[in-house]
């Protein structure tokens, strides 16, 4: 019984780093009704040019933080312009196809950079644990579980309290309702990916002080853990994102404790192929509707 | 030709199936991330069927075709109800399943005194037909490319005629070909089942020319691929994944000399390409013109 509070307390802990990546591909999808596949890729960038920086120059932690979320931003904007805005909107495979090509761009300037397979990530917090009754927490877990839910307070502000969060909310409702309205889409566009990129660059340093060393799989697996996460909550929902991310954090905890590490990704999978056939909307999104329904719509 | 050039152009042969599997469904208007695993799964198929069971060439490819085309409608029929970003994602997931269970499955058997067979994450070595029969790799490779033509030529003819519409009228709008009376869920299986074949008629291959394949093969990167091909080579014609994948594999090769900056380069002209050409170099509009000029050009020689 200790071990299974243990394993989802640790998920939960774990799950809230996909919760956060899982709302930058939430954000992007609701905004563009496109999916931007280098999303893994600009965040291990960004940390790529900090880490450059740690390891070249010996400049601090401080400064790394900082440069990590500047260049991932930057990046963010660089996929933004090339593969969404350059586009035009109704292709959407097209967008998609760009945003991979780009990845696979990123992951070799990336990879350009610092060329061995791992370098220590400098972490902004020293590594420890304290223990509460019969449980171990991991000061650098606890605090990421800490960063996320202030980012998800931040972000429901900006979004329900703010000019730019309206916007925002009616860009993903209808973009040309939106723009009816005086709203310039492609400028809310353009800010709700420097946004994303600027949460995708906390969660990636905050992920990355946790494991303590970066490798170029980084990109891959932020990518599809934001996804799986995302689908698993519902496309375009932020609760559903970060229930999603938590789900997936504790499935894993537990298929890694009871079944072993070969398991742990297959019922990550398996949970999702579960969901998308049972229930394709995912834990909080919209019931895909039905095809009477639509045929009647159309009517 | 010298080993090398033969090598390269049996990898497009070989990479051209997935890509034409992708296609098919692109047609039908689903993105399948997941085609990477009817590869997979029929190169293990068709190396069992050869390496384990020592059956003939032929049969190891019927093999191989059969299992991934069957896996392929199961998978169909669970995500009938999926479309656009869920089926891609339904694909992708279940494909990433087959390939964690490929990673943990041993199955081994004694042939000539050897243990043969999938060995988990240390792949599945010694499908050696090519060997004891002594067959060259150019032999092979006119094998693979034969094969290619065949499937080629199918899609082609399929594309002509009555079947080739419906796909693509699925994939326009699949509810007004419902309300037109077509069995939408009978043609979007076979879509599924024939790209299934496709692929599996690939990895088969791909498994007898390597003779050794590991699950590390068959990840997500080749499945995005085949997709980008038909992307980049047009949507209007199924020469079209063709050309993708000679001018990726192609121009990755002809690059080689700046070594370490392929991708930045070529990442960068895809992404140009694909702003100014959202549906690949021979699109259905390039197609028309270029059909519209032959046809001309006949009647008037006529």
């Amino acid at each position: 019984m200790i071990d299974f509070v243990q394993n989802t307390v640790d998920g939960i802990m774990f799950g809230s780093s996909y919760a956060l990546l899982a709302i930058g591909f939430t954000i992007i999808f609701g905004v563009m009704r496109r999916i931007n596949l280098s999303f893994g890729a600009t965040i291990m960038l960004g940390a790529y040019i900090g880490t450059w920086l740690h390891v070249q120059h010996q400049v601090s932690v401080w400064i790394v933080a900082l440069t990590t979320l500047t260049s991932t931003v930057l990046v963010g904007i660089y996929v933004e312009r090339l593969c969404f805005h350059a586009i035009r909107r109704s292709a959407v495979l097209a967008s998609m196809v760009s945003s991979f090509v780009i990845w696979m761009q990123l992951e070799e300037a990336a990879i350009h950079l610092l060329p061995e397979r791992t370098y220590a990530f400098p972490a902004l917090l020293a590594a420890g644990s304290f223990e509460l009754g019969p449980f171990l927490f991991r000061a650098e877990q606890t605090s990421m579980l800490v960063l996320a839910m202030i980012m998800v307070g931040a972000l429901h502000i900006l979004l329900y309290r703010t000019r730019f969060g309206l916007a925002l909310r009616a860009v993903s409702e209808s973009s040309l309702a939106a723009a009816y309205m005086g709203i310039n889409a492609a400028w809310v566009t353009l800010c709700a990916f420097a946004l994303v990129s600027l949460m995708g660059g906390v969660a990636g340093y905050a992920i990355l002080s946790t494991d303590a060393q970066i490798t170029p799989f980084f990109g891959l697996w932020a990518t599809f853990k934001g996804l799986i996460a995302m689908m698993l909550g519902g496309m375009g929902s932020l609760p559903g994102a970060i229930l999603g991310g938590l789900l997936l954090g504790v499935v894993e905890a537990h298929a890694l404790w009871y079944l072993g590490n070969e398991y742990k990704d297959l019922s990550a999978y398996l949970l999702l192929f579960g969901m998308l056939v049972l229930r394709p909307g995912g834990l909080m999104g919209q019931r895909i509707l039905s095809r009477e329904a639509l045929a009647f719509r159309r009517v | 030709m010298d080993d090398y050039v033969i090598t390269v152009l049996s990898n497009i042969g070989m990479i051209s199936f997935i890509a034409l599997s992708a296609y098919l469904l692109l047609l039908t208007g689903e993105i399948s991330f997941g085609q990477q695993a009817y590869f997979g799964l029929s190169a293990y198929a068709a190396g069992a069927a050869t390496a384990m069971f020592q059956m003939p060439i032929w049969a190891g490819i019927l093999v191989g075709a059969c299992a991934a085309g069957i896996i392929a409608m199961v998978v169909g029929a669970l995500t009938l109800q999926l479309s656009g970003l869920y089926f891609s994602v339904a694909t992708l997931a279940f494909a990433e399943m087959a390939r964690l269970i490929l990673l943990i499955v041993e199955i081994q058997v004694e042939v000539d005194g050897e243990m043969v067979g999938p060995e988990g994450a240390n792949g599945f070595h010694g499908i050696r037909w090519m060997f004891e029969r002594d067959i060259s790799l150019t032999e092979f490779m006119l094998l693979i490319y034969g094969l290619l033509a065949l499937t080629l030529i199918s899609l082609l003819l399929v594309e002509r005629s009555r079947l080739g519409s419906v796909l693509r009228m699925l994939g326009s709008d699949d509810l007004l070909a419902e309300m037109q009376g077509l069995n939408t869920v009978r043609y979007r299986i076979l879509a599924v089942g024939a790209a299934g074949v496709i692929a599996g008629v690939g990895g088969a291959l791909y498994a007898h020319f390597t003779t050794y394949v590991e699950p590390q093969f068959f990840n997500v990167m080749l499945g995005v691929h085949a997709l980008a091909y038909g992307l980049i080579g047009g949507l209007g014609t199924a020469f079209g994944p063709l050309i993708g994948v000679a001018i990726d594999v192609g121009f990755l090769e002809a690059i080689r000399f700046i070594q370490g900056y392929r991708m930045i380069v070529f990442g960068g002209l895809v992404a140009i390409l694909l702003i100014f050409m959202p549906r690949g170099i021979l699109d259905e509009e390039r197609v028309h013109r270029l059909k519209a000029v032959f046809s001309r050009r006949n009647h008037a020689r006529a």
